[in-house]
């Protein structure tokens, strides 16, 4: 079974601990930057994300990320760094096209608070299974019947997937015509999409029959299957990243 | 002790000008193997819905009359309050399957999560429903990476955890590989002998014939006929209905070879052979 | 038949799980255009047909979902986009429910309505996030020409947003108009909430 999640499976302290703490973190990481918004602060955060990573032995799998996510930061820098308003400072001139400072300072500004924002994405992406992450928000209040429907999307991409190259085949040997003008490319568009469309919508009738005659509709409390992941580190990392919100908030108040 | 009654149930869909079933009375004793037999559009999974309150309550629609699952009155209860009395399986494994667990233990755990069953409880009924369906080794692995034969009795299994007195399955096999189906009609035999009541609609009338204690034949959304396999397929009307009857009975039809003692024709090899048997001595 | 409010919140089991099929075919839609090199992204086709089907609130759920799984599994930026998605599920479920999507050519101002819609949420996240660019080599072009000769960033985000957005929604519309006029009665009828009984006693 092809899983389309980037959850990796690793050994570390970071995977022990429990899905909410991570979004804790997320949250917090975000934040931070946004009430003390000077650049020192935010690289700290970021260098923090970037640190977990690496302690979670998943930092490898982190660079094709940041990489997706640099390359459109490199545009920003250019038409920052060319055309911000305010620009004045002259700070490098490669040919006709002049970089102010300021211009650039704020491109940098983006690129840590996109890459600390990312950082805390990923750690909670990478070492936390989708179910698990789903099971703890259904244990503190999400409609079960929610969690059920973004857990199931990881299994149905791949169902699907498989059933959309069948189709491409078929369509293909029946003469349908993929490559060329576009006008050819965008006609061929529905009769590929059309039947993947119509086969996974007959399937949602028999799909949520027998997901009721399980009980999916029960009312009264479920129970689970599995005995839930704490970590004795949960409660204090959760109140400490709270307290140094709230304490850059204080700080930002009184300065 | 009688698990089904129906009552004149008529049903018609939301949007359709045509009852889907009409003028529906018949009784199930507790164990026995009940098979429902008709043409095309005749009415049978409309039927199977309607023992397991799939219809109305999950179409909505027109209804009438009263279908009772081991006392409980399907139109006054919830699909969820039903699905512990009668359990169903459908055609297609592939779409029961949750979708949302990564193992077969998981898989078959989804029922007894969200009817609230504690966990010691919970194991124990799903590691009874794996051996009853004989999948304990695969209990490990993903659902989607199982075979159409082992899927199917998974689904079959996920039911058969939450324990219900009467399980319904509608053409379990027809999208099935003949492996496949043998597995899956051996597993259902296998059940009807713990003293599980079980329904069954089926095109196979060879497996119709082979396993089921009584025949329910429908055309039309109506009761045609409620009789014993021997019964109903040596029935001179069957064509008319878009049944055709077991290869045996066929060709024991031609020959004119009847069952000892009666005045019907054998329905399955071991009958056709004894009869035959007979014959040619 | 009485209409059911569009904003009920009861869902049928039927609506919940065509939402992850939507999702599904939001990603089977991009991978399509990928795989005929088409310009556009045409990645909400799945979210367009869950509120054509069962209405806004459906459809938004089908756009948050699509964007946290998409954050989950391929590019973390995605969830912060995850509003536009819900304002694209809301606008084509209110339009379709006053019945706008009931001809070629309303269907075509519809998908320029829900262009536009997501184009005005969208530029407040692209300047909060990335200083106002997108992404898009043609978008982000017209961004540096518009910002070198008006100084207004909101200005030159907007217009970099709105020249991929209303073409890819335009076109994201009336395809799922299409298969919509394509899907047969019981499939189509079977996700919304207002059928009722009857007796026939
Ligand atoms: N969701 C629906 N809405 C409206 N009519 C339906 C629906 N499902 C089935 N019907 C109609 O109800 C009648 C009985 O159909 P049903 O599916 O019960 O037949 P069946 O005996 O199971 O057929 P098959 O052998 O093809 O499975 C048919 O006329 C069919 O067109
Ligand atoms: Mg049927």
């Amino acid at each position: 079974m092809k899983q389309i999640s980037l959850y990796a499976d690793r050994n570390s302290f970071v995977h022990d601990l429990d899905p909410i703490s991570k979004l804790y973190y997320i949250l917090f990481s975000i934040l931070v930057p946004v009430i003390l918004p000077s650049i020192s602060v935010t690289l700290i955060c970021s260098f923090l994300s970037i640190i977990l990573l690496l302690l979670a032995k998943v930092f490898k799998k982190a660079l094709p990320v940041f990489l997706l996510v640099f390359i459109v930061l490199i545009t920003v820098v250019i038409i920052q760094g060319l055309f911000r308003p305010g620009n004045e400072t002259i700070f490098l001139k490669i040919g006709p096209a002049v970089f102010y400072k300021e211009g650039l300072l704020y491109a940098l500004k983006v690129t840590l608070r996109v890459t600390d924002i990312v950082g805390a994405f990923l750690i909670l992406v990478l070492t936390t299974k989708p179910s698990d992450l789903v099971e703890s928000l259904v244990r503190r209040g999400l409609s079960p019947r929610i969690g059920y429907v973004v857990i199931s999307v990881f299994q149905i991409i791949p169902e699907m997937t498989s059933t959309m190259s069948t189709i491409m085949d078929a369509q293909r040997a029946r003469g349908l015509e993929t490559e060329g003008n576009l006008i050819t490319r965008i006609k061929a568009f529905i009769p590929l999409l059309g039947p993947v469309v119509l086969g996974s919508l007959v399937n949602t009738k028999e799909r949520a029959m027998a997901l009721e005659v399980r009980g999916f509709n029960a009312q009264g409390n479920k129970t689970f299957l599995n005995e839930e992941k704490t970590s004795v580190l949960s409660k204090p990392i959760q109140l400490g990243l709270l307290l140094i919100v709230v304490m850059a908030f204080v700080w930002r108040l009184l300065t | 002790m009688t698990k089904i009654i129906a009552d004149n149930l008529k049903y018609k869909y939301p949007l359709s000008d045509k009852l889907a079933l009409d003028n529906i009375s018949f009784k199930v004793e507790k164990g026995e193997f009940i098979g429902i037999i008709g043409a095309n559009k005749a009415g049978k999974s409309t039927l199977c819905q309607a023992l397991t309150g799939l219809v109305p309550h999950f179409y909505k629609g027109a209804y009438g009359g009263k279908v009772f699952v081991d006392g409980l009155e399907v139109k006054e209860h919830s699909i969820a309050e039903i699905s512990l009395k009668a359990g169903i399986v459908f055609q297609n494994p592939f779409t029961q399957m949750t979708g949302s667990k990564m193992t077969v233990y998981e898989e078959i755990a989804f029922g007894l999560e969200n009817l609230g069953i504690a966990r010691e409880e919970m194991q124990k009924q799903i590691d009874h429903a794996m051996e009853l369906m004989d999948i304990a080794s695969l209990k490990e692995r993903n659902p989607f990476d199982l075979s159409g034969g082992q899927m199917q009795r998974l689904a079959i299994a996920s039911i058969i955890a939450m324990n219900p007195e009467i399980i319904v399955l509608d053409e379990p096999t027809s999208q099935l590989d003949p492996e496949g189906s043998e597995e899956v009609f051996l597993a259902v035999q296998l059940l009807s002998r713990q003293g599980v009541t079980v329904i069954m609609a089926e095109h196979k009338m060879e497996k119709v014939a082979k396993y089921c204690d009584r025949i329910l034949l429908l055309y039309n959304g109506e009761i045609i006929d409620f009789d014993t396999p021997g019964k109903i397929f040596s029935r001179d009307d069957l064509k008319q209905y878009g049944v055709v009857p077991p290869i045996f009975t066929s060709v024991c039809r031609e020959l004119g070879v009847k069952k000892s003692g009666t005045d019907e024709y054998p329905v399955t090899l071991e009958e056709a052979r004894a009869a035959l048997g007979r014959k040619v001595k | 038949m009485q209409k059911q409010s569009m904003w009920s919140l009861k869902f049928s089991t039927a609506a919940l799980v065509l939402i992850p099929t939507a999702v599904g075919i939001n990603y089977i839609g991009k991978l399509f255009a990928g795989l005929l090199k088409l310009p556009l992204w045409l990645d909400s086709i799945g979210t367009v047909l869950a509120s054509i089907l069962a209405g806004p609130i459906i459809g938004a759920l089908a756009g948050a979902v699509n964007n946290v799984i998409y954050g989950l599994t391929v590019d973390p930026i995605s969830f912060v986009y995850g509003i536009t998605s819900v304002a694209i599920g809301l606008a084509v479920g209110i339009l379709c429910y006053k019945g706008w999507l009931s001809s070629w050519s309303k269907a075509a101002l519809a998908g320029l309505i829900v262009g536009l819609v997501a184009t005005i949420v969208s530029t407040p996240i692209n300047i909060g996030f990335w200083g106002g660019q997108t992404g898009n080599v043609w978008g982000d072009a017209l961004y540096a020409i518009v910002l070198a000769k008006t100084d207004s960033v909101w200005l030159a985000s907007f217009l970099d947003e709105i020249v991929v957005d209303v073409p890819d929604k335009l076109l994201v519309v009336l395809i799922s108009f299409a298969i919509y006029r394509g899907l047969p009665g019981s499939v189509s009828q079977m996700y919304n909430n207002s059928n009722k009984f009857e007796s026939l006693d």
